[in-house]
């Protein structure tokens, strides 16, 4: 009885492409194993094979672990138990699709109480921008700085979980997210209540922009519902030419990259920073200009941060799998939202979406 | 801790329900209002321009010179970018203040509107 199973395990020692070659042929050869895949980018091997005994019984993981060890040691590696993802994958999503589907009832809830009614015609003060900001990062912007917050969040996270990575050192990207768009906001704004103009991109440009960060967040949603492996190809990360400079492009990809995008969230196609905008440039100095969107910032700050720390809690990969699908779904959702409303913008397409 | 979770968002729910039917209550009254006045052989529609576009459809005579005006008070929100994707009308509107956009002369047909994301849409019916 041919009882074939598949398990993946993580593989220590793996850092070159040959190191592929090797650990798939050395354990294509065990006579039980019909199928070797490793991955150079996971540091891991997927063996599928007949697993059970002599005595018919099934082989443990840390049994079938020990036995892979043994045929690739002599190559400096060794093998160990990580997650079962044959047998979890489609049970996340029982809970994950309700998770996402609440959420996006949420949000139109959100949409239709009018929160906005809560800003006065009246004298505006750091206060009423801060609270501008607050209501802000719950409207309709949330779909596209929060969400691409959050694929890009849960993104590092997942492969800071996959490499064990400690938890101090866990959320350097987002934190970089943040003092990105703080920083800038503050110098942005101040420059806006200098020069008196505030900056706008063509009505072509931001739907080039719009477009482009749609289909970045598709591709990051699907990701991280590791459902479909040949996405992560298409996943953009700096370039190879930077990447090739060897083991600092962890520290660049980290750290620069969050660092640039916290930064560019001042151009994305929103209402409320467009408005900011219009109210800093009335304001013709560089200290109340930049203070002013520096409070709009800190407003934002709260459900931003919310968004990029929520997979704080998730210890190990083991569990994460619920929390990054339903992420996943939910960016997935944010990325078509945001791209059917550049359709319509452009004026391609009527009004899909009536709040 | 689950129980929580699950508390709060129903709470959220709850809160948001009757916040979002309080709301229409008030919206309802302002569909019928008569947003189109004739000055000068010009014609003038009125919006309202905070949380969306009140009203969301207006009325009025094609083949007349028109302006588009827009109400704000405290807006900051989309509804304050206006687009007018077939005139290729993109205009940010001032926090609190009165804007006028000149449409010129419309012939018939429903001239579509929305706010800078595509969300807040609003019509005006030419006829």
């Amino acid at each position: 009885m041919n009882n074939q199973k598949t398990y993946t395990f993580h593989v220590h020692g793996m850092h070159c492409n040959a190191c592929i070659l090797v650990t798939e042929s050395e354990l294509s050869d065990l006579s039980y194993i019909t199928d070797a895949k490793s991955s150079l980018k996971n540091h891991s091997v997927t063996v599928t094979g007949d697993f059970t005994n002599i005595d018919s019984s099934e082989k443990s993981l840390e049994q079938i672990a020990q036995e892979l060890t043994v045929s690739l040691k002599p190559h400096g590696y060794s093998v160990e138990i990580e997650k079962q993802i044959h047998k979890k994958k489609w049970s996340d999503f029982k809970i994950a699709i309700p998770v996402a589907v609440l959420f996006a009832i949420l949000f139109v809830l959100l949409q239709k109480a009018g929160l906005v009614n809560i800003i006065g015609g009246g004298k505006v003060t750091y206060g009423t921008v801060f609270i501008i900001g607050i209501v802000a990062s719950l409207s309709s912007c949330m779909a596209v700085v929060g969400g691409l917050l959050l694929s890009m969040s849960a993104n590092f996270d997942k492969k800071a979980l996959e490499e064990h990575r400690k938890t101090n050192k866990r959320f350097k990207p987002q934190i970089m997210f943040h003092i990105g768009r703080i920083v800038s906001f503050f110098i942005l704004g101040g420059v806006i209540g200098v020069i008196g103009s505030a900056f706008t991109l063509s009505t072509t440009a931001t739907f080039i922009l719009s477009v482009v960060i749609g289909l970045v967040m598709l591709i990051l949603g699907i990701n991280l519902l590791d459902t479909f492996t040949w996405a992560k190809k298409l996943q953009p990360s700096m370039p190879k030419f930077i990447a090739r400079h060897a083991h600092s492009m962890n520290q660049v990809n980290h750290t620069l990259m969050p660092l640039l995008v916290g930064i560019a969230t001042f151009f994305l196609p929103c209402g409320f920073t467009q408005s900011m905008q219009i109210y800093t440039l009335s304001t013709e100095s560089f200290l109340t200009g930049g203070m002013t969107m520096l409070a709009f910032a800190l407003g934002t700050l709260p459900v931003l941060a919310l968004i990029s720390f929520s997979s704080f809690s998730i210890q190990n990969s083991k569990k994460s799998g619920i929390f990054f699908k339903s992420a996943g779904l939910i960016v997935i959702l944010f990325a078509l939202f945001n791209l059917i409303n550049s359709l319509v913008v452009i004026g391609v397409i009527p009004p899909i979406f009536n709040f | 801790m689950k129980s929580v979770v699950i508390a709060i968002i129903i709470a959220i729910i709850l809160i948001f329900g009757a916040m979002f039917f309080k709301k229409n209550e008030n919206s309802i009254d302002q569909e019928n209002i008569n947003n189109v006045s004739i000055v000068n052989d010009q014609q003038i529609i009125t919006i309202n321009a905070k949380g969306g576009y009140i009203p969301k459809v207006s009325s009025a005579k094609a083949g007349m010179p028109t302006l588009l005006r827009f109400n704000t008070k405290g807006t900051f929100d989309c509804s304050a970018s206006v687009r007018i994707p077939s005139m290729n009308i993109s205009q940010v509107l001032p926090n609190s203040g009165v804007t006028d956009i000149n449409l010129g002369n419309q012939p018939i047909g429903v001239l579509q509107g929305t706010c800078g994301m595509g969300m807040y849409p609003f019509e005006i019916n030419f006829q």
